[in-house]
């Protein structure tokens, strides 16, 4: 009898069957797949995203109209394939800088892991966040950017997304295990991949506004106007007008 | 595989995992570290994934190969990062601001050698000139490497942005992070040359990063426009950056 399978003897062929497989996210069997079904599962976590955040981004843009959800639907997962494309090069070249042993072409998969996982989260969520939305009082002539309706499906779009992400990071982790033997180097990455992906998706999120609802007309696939300034700019400036104010308030 | 009993059958083989090592060894002594250096490319690899191989390489005769090398893919991503960084303003500065980083970075490496070498003499080392100057290089290799990671980055910013200011600390940023790997390929390769004390070395580093810093104000506008390629007044890099940040409509350098 021959005893000797190798791990991979183990494992189904990547397809939607596997999905609950991938979502467990164990380490052996995503390492197996990273480097001996690569292509299969880039395609899988690249359709993960479209459908998991496009569902969960439908359900949220919903609350204008079907045209919006429509909108959503692909921006969302928009901004996370055009964040994993963009810092790709970079999040290549610092991996093995600090001291993980990953080619590019496996730092750019287990990047895609990381938000297909948060993506497959996001469509758990979907029902909710439609739940949510059916909820809240619909959105008409007299709502403005400070009513409490949009301010509470801001906070819960922002929640349910940063709960997902987190989920998808610290799956990511066991995972980083396989490359090193030291922890606090998987964790150095993982914490510097988050960081350049937060920066640049948090641009790219800011371009591809409105995702919600664009009170200053009608429903766009991105406002003109947004393409002008950036994030971090405008919460410079509101932070700055905001100590202008206390000071002289006090 | 028995879904149901996930326990039958052969149990799949442990992934090993590399063994640790406790003390590092000395250059060459690890196989890996022997392996040529043919092309760029494989430089660039190198200087990611096995920088030894290149502190290696550095010391056998013929390495002014791969210093040649280096120089011209650090040439090359620099005239990449500065097209980026011209497209902020466009006109003029798609071709002035490549030429500037380029020519830039080359003087600011040319102006510290000398003290790099006197430093690492003084110390103690035995390292040669072309050593030091090697090493030199693949710090600007490392650097302007991770500037082309950083490029798709700052070219989203540089067409969302019309704040001078708010480019030039993005450049900032990216250029220190890049910097400070470089840095750090600097101290390991200067660790193999059995200098008694790195404090020459830490001088080094600030002296560096102070004269690339005036450099970007010896050389403005780099991010913003203007009429000269050269500024007509002297100014030192604190009082431009003052000046930069009180006029935030201002383009740098006018």
């Amino acid at each position: 009898m021959n005893t000797q399978a190798t791990t991979a003897d183990f494992l189904p062929r990547l397809s939607a069957r596997s999905a609950d497989m991938f979502l467990r996210a164990d380490p052996r069997s995503l390492y197996e797949w990273v480097v001996q079904q690569r292509t299969r599962l880039i395609w899988f976590c690249v359709g993960l995203i479209i459908v998991g955040s496009g569902t969960y981004g439908a359900a949220v843009g919903v609350w204008r109209e079907p045209l919006q959800a429509l909108y959503t639907g692909i921006k969302l997962p928009l901004v996370i394939l055009l964040t994993t494309f963009g810092n790709g090069l970079l999040n290549g070249m610092l991996a093995p800088l600090l001291g993980l042993q990953v080619s590019f072409r496996q730092s750019f998969v287990l990047v895609l892991i990381s938000f297909a996982l948060a993506s497959f989260v996001l469509a758990g969520f979907s029902s909710v966040a439609l739940f949510l939305v059916w909820n809240t009082p619909p959105l008409n002539a007299m709502t403005r950017l400070s009513s409490p309706e949009y301010g509470f499906l801001q906070l819960m779009l922002a929640g349910i997304i940063a709960t997902a992400g987190i989920i998808g990071n610290v799956r990511l982790l066991p995972l980083l295990g396989r490359w090193t033997t030291s922890r606090a180097i998987a964790r150095r990455v993982l914490f510097v991949w988050l960081a350049t992906n937060l920066f640049l998706g948090s641009q790219i999120a800011w371009v591809l506004r409105p995702f919600i609802w664009d009170p200053a007309g009608e429903t766009r696939f991105i406002g003109r106007e947004y393409l002008r300034g950036s994030f971090y700019e405008t919460v410079f400036e509101a932070t700055r007008r905001l100590m202008i104010k206390q000071e002289h308030d006090s | 595989m028995n879904e149901l009993n996930p326990t039958a059958g052969p149990i799949p083989p442990a992934i090993p995992t590399p063994p640790r090592l406790t003390k590092p060894l000395a250059l060459g002594e690890d196989p890996a570290d022997r392996e040529p250096i043919s092309g760029p490319l494989v430089a660039v690899e190198a200087i990611l994934r096995a920088p030894r191989r290149i502190m290696y390489q550095l010391r056998q005769p013929g390495s002014g190969r791969l210093i040649t090398a280096m120089l011209l893919v650090s040439i090359l991503c620099s005239l990449i990062y500065g097209l980026v960084v011209g497209t902020f303003s466009q006109g003029t500065q798609l071709w002035a601001a490549p030429a500037k980083i380029a020519g830039g970075l080359l003087v600011t490496a040319l102006i510290c050698l000398p003290s790099l070498y006197i430093f690492t003499c003084l110390s103690g080392s035995e390292a040669k000139l072309s050593e030091i100057f090697g090493l030199v290089t693949g710090l600007l290799m490392l650097m302007t490497i991770l500037l082309i990671g950083f490029a798709p980055v700052a070219w989203l910013f540089s067409q969302s942005t019309e704040s001078v200011v708010w480019m030039g600390v993005l450049h900032l940023i990216f250029w220190f992070i890049s910097t400070m790997f470089g840095l750090k390929f600097l101290d390991s390769g200067f660790s193999h040359f059995k200098a008694k004390t790195s404090a020459g070395l830490y001088i080094w580093v600030m002296v560096f990063i102070l004269v690339a810093v005036q450099m970007t104000t010896a050389l403005r506008p780099i991010v913003g426009k203007a009429d000269d390629f050269f500024p007509k007044q002297k100014q030192f890099f604190l009082s431009h950056w003052n000046e930069s940040l009180n006029a935030p409509g201002k383009p740098a350098g006018q």
